[in-house]
């Protein structure tokens, strides 16, 4: 091999390996799935189980949200996918919701999946075609669980009782 | 040094031991960066490194080199700064007394080899010193002491600081695996350092100065009143 051939190769392998390395400690991935997840979304190789993830779509559908939450952990075991981490945010928000006041745990793990599913998006944007939600971008979702999180004056307006679920 | 050692083995090295020194298994993973302190005590080190010969950044960047040659170089450098900051990551505690003692310590005891100017092959040696009774400490004494559940070792520890409070002492809990890892980072780190070009001629680094050649040189020894000049 010429030197000039070896030495743009070795640069190139530590480029990619510095920028994996600071890719991990920015991402903080905290299991080793995590770790590895993140390791194959890096190369783009990274995959849901699918058949996990419908499992889930049928739980959430059917309002069983801690089941849904169980599925599509088991379909993105790292976190990376955006679609699913999207489901699992806005599983949060419907077992949170409540006419007379919203579970703020809840709401507020919901606000972490929402953010993990704009970072694992491409640019940030993730858009859900699906006829069942009401909410179908991470923006209008976000937005939703931060305004359940709020006090303010209208949380005392007696008609907040007839509000609907999205 | 050969180019394959420059281009791949090193910074991979370095980038390796980057990766590991601040890996934590708890509970869950965590990677922790390294301190700001880490980084005064690094550029201590590879000062060090370069006054006793164990790195001759001449080797890796210099006039009579490609472009891409000094490129090559520069990255082994820093990969080395870089490495050198998480391998302290590694040595120092988290948190308390301990963390505060070891980063004092370390300064300080860099800054003495820096004075003390010793060769290569002691830096070497020394760093081995630093590096191995560092993760002693942390990893086997500290990690008894803060111990909940404690074995042989607390015990004979307690007994030796009877009366001394473990409160500053203890640290977070990890698991024996985080152990495992720091062993295998320093263990890389020490090997790496080992691997890096170094002055050419095996020279002195006191050779750098013209008042101790002089001295050192038989003739020169002569006075003026000697009969024989």
């Amino acid at each position: 091999m010429r030197e000039s051939t070896a030495r743009s190769l070795g640069l190139a392998l530590t480029a990619a390996y510095a920028i994996f390395i600071v890719g991990l400690y920015v991402r903080q991935p905290q299991t080793v799935a995590e770790m590895t997840g993140a390791l194959t979304a890096s190369v783009g190789a990274y995959r849901i189980d699918d058949r996990a993830f419908a499992d889930g779509l049928r739980f959430f559908r059917g309002d069983q949200f801690d089941a849904a939450r169980l599925a599509f952990d088991r379909a993105d075991p790292a976190h990376q996918d955006s679609r699913t981490q999207f489901y699992i945010a806005y599983s949060y928000y419907r077992q949170g919701w409540g006419r007379v006041y919203n579970d703020d745990a809840l709401f507020a793990r919901g606000l972490e999946a929402v953010d993990r599913a704009v970072a694992a998006a491409p640019g940030g944007r993730i858009v859900v075609d699906d006829p069942d939600l009401q909410l179908r971008s991470a923006d209008e979702l976000k937005a939703e669980l931060q305004a359940g999180r709020r006090r303010e004056l209208a949380d005392l307006n007696p008609l907040k009782v007839f509000r609907r679920r999205k | 040094m050969s180019r394959t050692r420059e281009a791949f083995v090193l910074p991979l090295l370095f980038l390796t031991v980057a990766l590991l020194g601040g890996v934590r298994v708890a509970d869950r993973l965590v990677l922790l960066p390294p301190p700001l302190f880490t980084l005064v005590l690094a550029f201590l080190l590879v000062g060090v490194l370069v006054r006793s010969g164990a790195l001759a950044p001449e080797r890796l960047m210099s006039a009579s080199r490609s472009t891409l040659a000094n490129v090559s170089g520069a990255v082994v450098i820093v990969s080395a700064f870089v490495a050198a900051t998480q391998a302290f990551n590694v040595a120092i505690p988290e948190s308390g007394l301990p963390r505060l003692l070891f980063s004092v310590f370390l300064l300080v005891l860099l800054l003495n080899t820096f004075a003390a100017s010793p060769d290569r092959v002691r830096v070497l040696r020394s760093m081995l010193v630093i590096f191995g009774s560092a993760f002693v400490l942390k990893f086997i004494v500290l990690a008894a002491l803060s111990d909940p559940e404690g074995g042989w070792l607390k015990r004979v520890l307690l007994a030796m600081l009877e009366g001394l409070t473990l409160g500053t002492l203890s640290q977070d809990l990890y698991r024996p695996a985080t152990g495992y890892l720091a062993f295998v980072t320093l263990t890389l780190f020490v090997g790496a350092l080992a691997l890096l070009p170094p002055r050419r001629g095996g020279l002195q680094p006191w050779q750098d100065d013209p008042i101790r050649v002089e001295l050192d040189t038989p003739t020169n020894l002569r006075t003026p009143t000697d009969p024989r000049t």
